[in-house]
């Protein structure tokens, strides 16, 4: 027994010696972003509460990382039925706030259902594609399922509407149904076609999803509205220059031209105090994580955790994608938070349990 | 679900190495775009965070003031201040309104007014409550300042002119200038010629600025350069009392030079007008009345305005006849009345002659055939010539912008102006100082400087000149014995029962020359008939330049009544005053109704 217990400390370092330490750089760097937006106080402010979050954070990875993977393996459709019941709920019970249904009131604490979809989705579809055989795979018509547990769900979230988890449930989803061996020829002719159709789904956009799209494509149109926001962002960081203004030195954010500075746009804030070598780090450090998840799923013998781990690393590297080229201008902004750094609790929830999850498979696989 | 295919597995990897590529691009991608951002375009978004925090408020300069020679002040500054209230929660705005109306005067419904105001204004955008607060007002806001949150009181400065109707037309005033500094510069007179002098540079304050607009801290301020004070030439006691003897006159002027130093030491336009309200608020209704008032308030007559100089002129042309040997001084012609040139008459004003008339007679009794025969010899060119020695067909360079220039008549001007050719009779009526002629009193003035500072090159100026710029003035001096002739002349002129003796006959010794010019050609049978008969707008408008003391020439007078009707008469009693306040000071009162008695006597 000791002998196990021992020998379990022993991969616990070294197989995750890599993850503690992008983990921790990333956590640490989003505490610094933090105390930076909120302009170096750090009592009575949001980063007591960023602080509990990335400990209990810590306690759920922990959590997850002591569970079997058989469980989650088990319990795959429970948890993807249970959290498109929370959807619906969203849609009937859900407390509005900015101007969208995205929280579901428990009581004590609201949740955003749209979270956990995102790993529900990629439990259920995971499992759905173990037990297949290399030969069904190839059949199209066995990927109707996982098709549809995907639209599902992101019709929901487009419902409510976000249009931002939306596309990273559809994005997710695919990403999932795409490792797991969908026909290549198929999902490029898919993508082909979904590109050309893309301006019909314009009809079934909301006025100010319409507007942001708008803005994004020409910022000029609305210089002192939604176009604000990405021209004051991307002043913030142009103006940081190589080397950044310095830690607490930052005009921008401090100044509060820049709007949700410690959630959406903490990469800004970052990036203005930091400059460009700031920025370099944190896209380096996300590139280093997303390549751990892969590495990860690699490694792995069963399909069920490949695709489990596949999928994490696509739905880390859509976050962290949207959110930076959102707050550079690249992409329409959409609501989607900075893994490990923005503030706010569901979405470092789900990327704790994400890391539980790999470090969980890594773990099974060796017992 | 522990299947360990291995086909499956190889699959599973290259799918997922591909997918791995992939996002490794993206993310490569980004940092090129993050690159484009902070390293090669960081100064233009550097600019616009600089732009987006900070905000420079102008600290307004003091205008330089203007001091009058004997040490009066002309021009200054009332500061003024601005008083406006941030943009803030109702209440709290409610609270600084109602504080501010507990102290100074505000209407219930401009209350009702500010409050819509505040809906409509973002946050901590100042709204101006009071655009100019007294003194008396800005003390009691002062005093309950500390209560109060969101005002603030910027500092402003209006022109504020002391004797501004008397001292206008030198002067000049001032507007806001149109940039958004708005500070004072200078329109017209003085505040314009000397504006750069006068203006100073604004002051700023870099303020760093939140989103909202709200005031973090004072990042850089530059303090502002007052303006520099400038002192002229004018004297305030002799300019006041030259212009209440000439606003007894419906409209007229007077320059008054110090030949010494070339400093003009009185210039009047009468009617005058308040400058003072042209620098601040001045309404359309104000403005249009002053424009179209027939007596020209607005024009300063002794600049701008532009008359034939009449007998005045006569200096000139016995100086050219005499410079040139067409005559010697005492070398006489018959003067009948009139000659006869071109088939036309042209009389004497004494329409029986002067009989035998020599050089010193014909200024001192301002002969017109004696003129008359001498110009014929002289010709235009000549007399042309001498004119612009002496000054005329020139600005004189006074510090009033827009001077006029006048008009010396020539051959050359009559061809391009009328195509035709010069006529003989042309030049007799320019060489009495009429016809096309058209010079400024500041001209004539100017001659006198010349003449009687033997010196072409004397210029008046309002500027205190430098010794060096005054010895600069000396360098091109008058080399003929024929001015002492016609010093002598003038001399008589006022004091030998010529035509200025009545009223300038003293014993310190005015010398000078009347004129009178005619506006227009009289009629038949309107010869000889006097002045006041005619409708006001019709006569003779009335001069008389002159010198005095006669042993030191230190003070030149020119003086013109619009309309006067005969420089002898209405001109020249104006002058004498003038010399008499110059040269006696306070003793002028008794002397004035010494003039008086002089006067009626000799009437009798």
């Amino acid at each position: 027994m000791k002998k196990i217990r021992t020998k379990h400390n022993r991969i616990f370092l070294d197989e995750f010696k890599i993850l503690f330490i992008l983990l921790f750089l990333l956590l640490a760097i989003g505490l610094v972003g933090q105390i930076s937006a909120n302009n170096g106080e750090l009592f009575g402010t949001s980063v007591q509460n960023h602080i509990l979050r990335i400990f209990s954070g810590i306690l759920i990875l922990y959590a997850v990382y002591s569970c079997n993977l058989r469980i989650f393996y088990s319990y795959a459709y429970v948890f993807y039925a249970v959290t498109l019941l929370a959807l619906v709920i969203v849609e009937v019970l859900g407390v509005i706030r900015l101007g969208a249904q995205r929280w579901i009131n428990f009581g004590l604490f609201t949740m955003q259902p749209s979270e956990p979809m995102k790993i529900s989705l990629i439990l259920a579809l995971a499992r759905y594609y173990s037990l297949l055989t290399p030969l069904e795979i190839t059949e199209l018509k066995k990927h109707y399922i996982p098709i549809c547990l995907t639209l599902i769900p992101t019709l929901f979230v487009l419902k409510q509407p976000d249009l931002g988890s939306a596309a990273l449930l559809f994005g997710t989803g695919f990403g999932v149904i795409f490792l797991a061996g969908f026909p290549k020829k198929i999902f490029a002719t898919a993508i082909g076609a979904g590109i050309a159709a893309l301006p019909f789904g314009w009809f079934f956009l909301h006025d100010y999803q319409k507007n942001r799209i708008l803005t994004f494509l020409d910022p000029d149109r609305d210089p002192c509205g939604i176009g604000y926001h990405v021209l004051q962002s991307k002043i913030a960081i142009g103006s940081g220059g190589l080397w950044g203004k310095g830690f607490l030195c930052s005009t921008q954010s401090k100044l509060d031209f820049l709007p949700e500075k410690n959630t959406d746009f903490i990469f800004t804030t970052i990036s203005e105090e930091f400059g460009f070598v700031g920025g370099c780090v944190i896209i380096l450090l996300f590139i280093g994580l997303v390549g751990y998840f892969f590495w990860v799923s690699m490694k792995e013998k069963s399909t069920f955790s490949r695709l489990l781990c596949g999928g994490l690393a696509i739905l880390l590297f859509l976050h962290t994608f949207v959110n930076i080229a959102m707050v550079m201008g690249i992409l329409p902004v959409v609501g989607i938070p900075l893994p490990f750094l923005s503030y706010g609790g569901s979405s470092m929830l789900t990327f704790m349990v994400s890391c539980g999850l790999i470090m969980s498979a890594l773990a099974n696989k060796k017992i | 679900m522990l299947d360990n295919n291995n086909d499956s597995k190889s699959n599973f990897r290259k799918t997922a190495k591909t997918v791995f590529y992939i996002t490794a691009v993206l993310f490569v991608a980004l940092i090129c775009k993050l690159f484009v951002l902070q390293v090669i375009e960081s100064q233009k978004y550097a600019t616009l965070s600089d732009k987006n925090r900070i905000r420079v408020y102008p600290i307004v300069q003091r205008r330089g003031r203007i001091i009058s020679a004997d040490g009066k002040v002309l021009a200054r500054n009332r500061q003024r201040y601005r008083l406006s209230i941030e943009s803030c929660k109702e209440e709290e705005f409610r609270k600084d309104l109602s504080l501010i109306a507990s102290q100074i005067s505000i209407p219930n419904d401009e209350i009702q007014k500010f409050l819509d105001i505040r809906k409509k204004t973002p946050r901590y955008t100042p709204i101006i409550v009071k655009d100019e607060l007294s003194w008396d007002e800005y003390s009691k806001i002062a005093m309950i300042f500390y209560k109060l949150s969101h005002i603030s009181l910027e500092n402003s400065f209006t022109r504020e002119y002391l004797n501004p109707i008397e001292f206008g037309h030198i002067i000049g005033y001032t507007s806001r200038s149109k940039d958004y500094l708005r500070f004072l510069s200078g329109e017209t007179g003085i505040e314009a010629f000397l504006d750069e002098q006068l203006v100073g540079i604004p002051g700023n304050m870099k303020i760093e600025i939140n989103s909202v607009g709200k005031k973090m801290r004072v990042i850089d301020s530059v303090a502002p350069v007052n303006g520099e004070d400038v002192t002229i030439t004018i004297n305030a006691e002799i300019q006041k009392y030259v212009y209440d003897e000439l606003s007894k006159e419906k409209a007229g002027a007077c320059v008054v030079l110090d030949i010494t130093d070339g400093s003009v030491v009185a210039l009047c336009s009468v009617p005058g007008f308040d400058t003072n309200p042209m620098s601040s608020k001045i309404s359309k209704k104000q403005w249009t009345d002053l424009q179209n008032d027939p007596l020209k308030p607005l024009m300063n007559r002794a600049i701008n305005g532009v008359y034939p100089p009449g007998s005045v002129f006569k200096i000139v042309t016995v100086l050219a006849a005499l410079d040139k040997k067409i005559i010697s001084p005492k070398d006489t012609i018959f003067c009948s009345g009139g000659v006869v040139v071109d088939g036309h008459t042209f009389h004497c004003w004494k329409r029986h002659g002067h009989g035998k008339v020599n050089a010193y007679d014909a200024l001192r009794f301002s002969c017109d055939c004696y003129i008359f025969e001498v110009a014929r010899r002289l010709g235009i060119n000549t007399i042309v010539e001498y004119a612009q020695k002496l000054g005329f067909g020139e600005k004189t360079g006074i510090e009033i912008p827009n001077e006029s220039s006048g008009l010396l008549p020539s051959k050359r001007w009559k061809l391009l102006r009328y195509g035709s050719s010069w006529k003989p009779y042309e030049t007799i009526i320019t060489a009495i100082g009429q016809g096309a002629l058209l010079t400024t009193l500041i001209q004539s003035a100017t001659m006198m400087g010349k003449i009687y500072s033997n010196n072409y090159a004397f210029r008046p100026s309002l500027v205190k000149k430098t010794r060096e710029n005054i010895e600069k003035l000396l360098k091109n001096p008058i080399n003929s014995e024929n001015i002492g002739v016609i010093k002598e002349a003038l001399y008589q002129v006022c004091n030998a029962g010529g035509t200025a003796s009545a009223s300038c006959h003293t014993e310190y010794g005015i010398s000078g020359k009347t004129g009178s010019s005619q506006v227009r050609r009289l009629k038949e049978g309107e010869a000889g008939m006097s002045q006041n008969a005619f409708p006001w707008h019709l006569r003779d408008h009335a001069f008389f330049v002159g010198c005095a003391p006669y042993k030191e020439p230190k003070y030149v007078v020119a003086v013109m009544v619009e309309h006067g009707g005969s420089g002898s008469a209405k001109a020249a009693p104006i002058a004498r005053r003038i010399f008499d306040k110059l040269i006696l000071g306070d003793k002028t009162k008794e002397n004035e109704s010494n003039v008086d008695n002089e006067i009626k006597s000799r009437k009798k």
